[in-house]
Parts: structure tokens; sequence; C-alpha cells
């Protein structure tokens, strides 16, 4: 038994008889319940891929696995694979199929043969996943792209697949919630659910990633994780990628002498840590807090004392729950990295934690607390 | 059809001359009683098209073929049992309340007319497959054919695309959300695509009217890579050619007899 999820074997495709080949025999494997990032220049083929991993296009030649078994290729077959396995495609406009957002994000449910309620009730929590409440009853094509884009990711979310694939599912959406999706993609994968994401934002996929895959030249030239790709300068330039600036600073300030080059940040506040001398131990105190969805947060807070201070959110039920009071929070998104970041300048902080994302959370101090750069204590609420 | 067209061995030949050559072969097949002429026809314009398309005709193509054939069979089988009562019949009978009197020259005038009508099918197909919208209007344009319909051409032609890609795009992203989960779902699936294709494809058409007013569209498409002017050998090709098989059609008339080629299959 391997732990490869889904697997190419020498797959072959081009999109008409005599075009050229888009795939040229790759070999690709995704492990499972793993964050993999797909990387790769504009018509590297990514999207391909994809399409070729969800049997949306067969490939002339070559095998697809998934779960150890050939890809079927029959509506039976199909129709089981797609019920486990969701993609979210790169442009909204290929994706949506009802005219209004509510009907829309119903659909894949509804597909699913689901009662009524519970399609409601996704319904209900995708829209809310990606800020789109307000716009149930909107017609989908009155919306703006980021927000359209942002309607067929609930479409996704509320199919609740054990295994999501997103073509660049931050392009065209506004920082913050880039980085809620990375968030969403975060608990996804914390319940269980395998994640694959092509993304061109490499700072984000390069904090998110376990392990990456980079296709050039309708191969794939990488496997693995991320640092052994970034160290091979000539590969990243012929790939047409950059390494992201985290590990370049890094890269830089261990030419310089100023530290060595392992191990690797992945994050801005952890690059900090690394590179200021003070191995302090005045570091704030980051509180996370287990929040259900029916926590009411300002009690919970006051009953363990941990109010006026600066507050994160992290995870859905949290976010759920925030959004029954009138509570202001000061980092809407990010919200492990930016607690840090405020641990770091020497002030405690509050991140409320959605309990299946406590471990994240937790072991976003590892980091520091790990290599000896300091410490932060992390209290579990 | 107009990736066909484009990628046709046809398609740097002049647009003017190829549809005059059409045109000319189309009429003659028509005008001359032999049904010798038609054959040739046909022939010629399965010859070009299997040119045009490299021998591959493809499916698409051999299915509008055929489904012509089939229609044409219908009308000319409708023909053949509608013969003159006071012929003498080869057959006669009763099929409902439908009276059936086949006479030889009503046989004969059948098969003259199916032959006709799919030479002209085949010859016209190998003009359109071979010959991008672009080029057509441009050769309209030429003939100086009022520019309003020219575009009106044009423009419809490119809405039908546009229809088309969209109902592609529509039943992917039914299969990718378990669309076709069941009978009953896929039915409204595809009723869900086709309404979704005209919604949809409003929006992209107000999008295409901004994206061409953007880029200065004043009520023509100018042609990236123009298709070659008509040259004085098209003309005397066509008419040569037509001239030569309308005089062989006179000649010809009464070599095939199609009901002596049939009777003794039925024993007439
Ligand atoms: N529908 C199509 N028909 C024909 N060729 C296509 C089609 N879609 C993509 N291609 C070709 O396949 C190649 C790979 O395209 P693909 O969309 O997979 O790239 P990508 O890696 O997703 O790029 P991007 O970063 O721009 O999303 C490109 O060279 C493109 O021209
Ligand atoms: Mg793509």
């Amino acid at each position: 038994m391997s732990d490869s999820l889904l697997r190419t074997e020498k797959v072959t495709f081009s999109y008409s008889r005599k075009g050229a080949k888009v795939l040229d025999e790759m070999d690709i494997d995704i492990p499972v319940g793993k964050k993999t990032a797909i990387l790769g220049s504009n018509g590297a083929g990514k999207s391909t891929l994809f399409s070729v991993l969800n049997a949306l296009n067969k490939p002339a030649s070559g095998k697809v696995y998934y779960k150890d078994a050939p890809m079927s290729y029959s509506h039976s077959g199909k129709i089981r694979m797609r019920s486990e396995v969701s993609i979210l495609f790169q442009n909204p406009n290929e994706m949506m199929f009802k005219p209004y957002v509510e009907q829309d994000v119903a659909y894949g449910p509804e597909n699913m043969k689901l009662p009524k309620e519970e399609v409601e009730e996704r319904v209900q929590e995708a829209l809310f996943a990606v800020g789109m409440e307000a716009y149930r009853k909107s017609p989908i094509m009155k919306l703006s792209y980021g927000q359209r884009k942002r309607v067929t990711l609930a479409g996704v979310l509320a199919m609740r697949p054990s295994v999501l694939i997103m073509d660049e599912p931050t392009a065209g959406l506004d920082p913050q919630m880039a980085y809620e999706v990375m968030e969403i993609a975060e608990q996804l994968n914390s319940s269980g659910v395998t994640v694959i994401m092509s993304s061109h934002d490499t700072d984000l996929v390069y904090s998110w990633a376990d392990e990456i895959r980079v296709l050039n030249s309708s191969k794939c030239v990488y496997s693995g994780i991320p640092e052994p790709f970034y160290e091979d300068y000539q590969l990243v330039q012929k790939a047409g990628l950059l390494m992201p600036s985290v590990y370049r600073m890094n890269r830089t300030f261990a030419n310089l002498g100023k530290c060595e080059l392992e191990p690797y940040p992945h994050t801005q506040s952890q690059l900090s840590v690394k590179i200021s001398d003070r191995c302090a131990t005045d570091f704030g105190v980051m509180n996370v807090v287990k929040v259900d969805k029916d926590t009411d947060i300002p009690a919970l807070l006051a009953s363990e004392g941990l109010e006026g201070l600066p507050i994160g959110i992290y995870g859905m039920s949290a976010r759920t729950a925030r959004n029954k009071t009138e509570m202001s929070v000061d980092f809407m998104y990010n919200g492990p990295e930016n607690c840090i970041r405020k641990c770091l300048s020497g002030e405690d902080s509050v991140l409320l934690c959605d309990p299946i994302m406590v471990d994240k959370a937790v072991s976003s101090a590892d980091f520091i607390n790990g290599n000896g750069y300091g410490k932060i204590d992390v209290r579990t609420v | 059809m107009d990736e066909l067209a484009y990628s046709s061995r046809m398609v740097d030949w002049a647009p003017l001359g190829k549809l005059l050559l059409v045109m000319c072969l189309l009429i003659v097949g028509l005008i001359t009683e032999s049904i010798v002429v038609p054959m040739i026809t046909f022939v010629i314009g399965i010859l070009l098209m299997a040119y045009s398309t490299n021998m591959k005709i493809p499916l698409i193509l051999s299915l509008a073929i055929g489904e012509a054939i089939l229609i044409m069979i219908i009308g000319s089988g409708m023909i053949s049992i509608m013969g003159d009562p006071n012929e003498p019949a080869l057959w006669e009978g009763q099929i409902l309340w439908f009276k059936i009197h086949m006479t030889a020259t009503s046989f004969n005038k059948a098969w003259i007319i199916f032959i006709r009508a799919i030479a002209g099918v085949t010859l016209m197909l190998s003009f359109a497959s071979s010959t991008p919208i672009p080029h057509l209007a441009q050769a309209f344009r030429s003939l100086h054919f009022p520019s309003e319909i020219t575009e009106l051409i044009v423009l419809i032609y490119r809405y039908a695309f546009l229809l088309l890609e969209r109902f592609l795009v529509m039943i992917d992203a039914a299969q990718c959300r378990l669309g076709y989960n069941g009978s009953l779902t896929a039915m409204r699936s595809y009723g869900g695509a086709m309404a979704g294709t005209f919604i949809f494809s409003m929006e992209m058409a107000e999008k295409s009217e901004a994206a061409l007013a953007c880029r200065n569209y004043n009520g023509y498409f100018p042609i990236y890579r123009p298709p070659r002017k008509m040259s004085v050998m098209w003309p005397i090709v066509a008419i040569g050619s037509a001239v030569v098989l309308y005089v062989f059609g006179l000649y010809s008339v009464g070599w095939i007899d199609m009901q002596q080629i049939f009777a003794p299959l039925f024993g007439w």
C-alpha cells in the first residue's frame, strides 16, 4: 500500500490529434492527507493535469491511478470518483452553472441527493466560509470576478469532498481573502482532506505547502519538499518561477554570515526571529482559545481573564462564533502568524481557534521554541 | 467548423474562386438532363473534400453528409412512387392511404434528383469546410454585397460558436459537480446547461460588445491574414469545366438508365 492518492504514470495528453503534447509521459503522484502545491509557469499544463486527474480529459496514453486503482472512465466510475474528488476551476466563469448564487452553491449537494435541510445547511456554511452570505440571492452575473471566484469555491466546499483540487484559488482575490482561502485549505487538511492547489503566489504557497510538484515543458521536473527545489537556482529559472521572498532573504542572510541556512523559516516572523540575535525570554504568551460554533466568546475571554489582548482568529467554528457577537477582532486573517508577531514584540495575544486547528496553531510557535530562538509560551484554553 | 476550415489544405485558395467553381459545378449538375454529370460533380466534391481535409474526413462532416443522404433517400423515394398514373407502372400498391405508382420515368427522375442533391451537398460542404467565415465575408464584400448582410452573417456565425462553446463548458461544469448522477439529475443538468448557455452567453455577448467597442470596432472585422485574390485561372477553370460538363451532359443523356440497372433486381 503506497501513500499516493492520485498518481499518473507516463501520462501523455494533447488537446487535438495533431496538437503539441501538453503532458508528455508525465509521472506525478499526490500523497494522501497532505497539502500539495503544483507550480509552473503559464501554459505549463497545471490546469490540464487537473482535468486529467478529474477524468474530464482522458490521456492518450499512460495511466491515472486513484487510490491505487486505475481510473475508471465508465459513467458510474466517474461519478464515484467525483463524489470524493472535487475540483475548483481556475476560471469561475467556466464553473458557474446556475444563475443565482445560492442555487449555484446548492447544485453540487443537490446532485449528491442530500436531504433538503442538509443542502440548506451546507450552502449557508459554505457561503459564510467565503464571506458571501450577503449575496445569497444575487444573480451571479452581477458579481465581480473575485466574488464569482468565491462563489465557485463555496460550490465545491459545499460538496465536502475528501480530496480537493483547487486551480489557482487565490488569483483575483483580495489579499485578506487569499489568506482566508489558505486557512480554509488548512482547515480542510486538518480534518483529513487531501488538498492540491496550483498557484502563482509563491509566498503564500511556501508558507502553506507540505510538498510541491513543479511542471515545466510538459513534464514534472521536481517533486518533493520545497527547499531543495529552490536551492537549485537553474531549475527555478528554467521553470519560470521565483524564490519565495522569505526563502530568498533567509538565503541572503546566510550568505552574509548572519545565520545558518537551516532551519528554513517559512514565515516572516520566523525569519525575523531567526536573524535577530536577541535570544529573548520576554516574548509574550500566545493564548490559543478553543472556540466551538456556539461558544460565547466574550464570556469565555472574561472568565479566563484574557480581555483587552490583541485577538486573532483561526478556523471556521471560531469565525462562526465570532459572527454571533459584535466583538471586534484584530486579525481576521493569518491569525497564528499575526499572534506570533505580537508575542515577539513582547505582548500577549489571544488566538480564537477552531478545536480541529489547535495543533496547527500551537505548532506555529515550534520553529521559535524548538530552535532556541527564544521562548513563546503557548497556553491552550 | 472554423477550426476545420483553418486547418484545411485549401484554405489558401481564393475563396471567390472556390465559390465560383463550386457554383458552376452545382449549376451544371442541375441543368443537365444526364445523370452522369451530377455523378461526376459528386465525385469532384468528394475529392475536393478529401484533399481539403487531408484524406481524413472528420466525423462531423460524414455525419452531415450521412444525414443529408438519408433525407434525400426519403425525398427521392417519395418522388419515385408518385409517377404519372397514365404511364405503365413498375410497381403499384397501397401503403395505408398512400397510393403507390412507380413508373420508369419517375424512378429515373428520383435518381437524378437524388444524385444532384448529394452532389450539391458535398460540393457545398467542400467549400464550407475549407473556407473560414471571415474569408467568405471578404468574398461577399468584394462582390459588393451590402455590408450589413455580410456582417450579419459573420455575427450570427460567431454567436453560434459562442453558444456551442458555452454549452460544452457548461457540460464540463456540471460533470465536476456530479451533474450526471442518475438520469433525473442528468436531465435536469442538460436543461440547466441549455438555459445557462443562453443566460451566460448573453453576458458574454454584452462583454464582447464592450470589448469590440474598446478596440475601435467600426462595422467590420479586418482579416489578419487575407486569403489570396482570385486569379484569372479560377473563372477559366470554373466556367471551362462547367461548359465541358454541360456539353458532355448533352451527349450522355440516357447513358445510364437506373431503371434498367435495377430491373433484374426487382424483375421489372
Ligand atoms: N482547451 C484547450 N484547447 C487546446 N489547447 C489548450 C486548451 N487548454 C489549454 N491548452 C494548451 O495547453 C497548454 C497548457 O495549458 P494549461 O491551461 O494546462 O496551463 P496552466 O499551467 O494551467 O497555465 P496557467 O498558469 O496560465 O493557468 C497551453 O500551451 C495551452 O495552449
Ligand atoms: Mg491554469
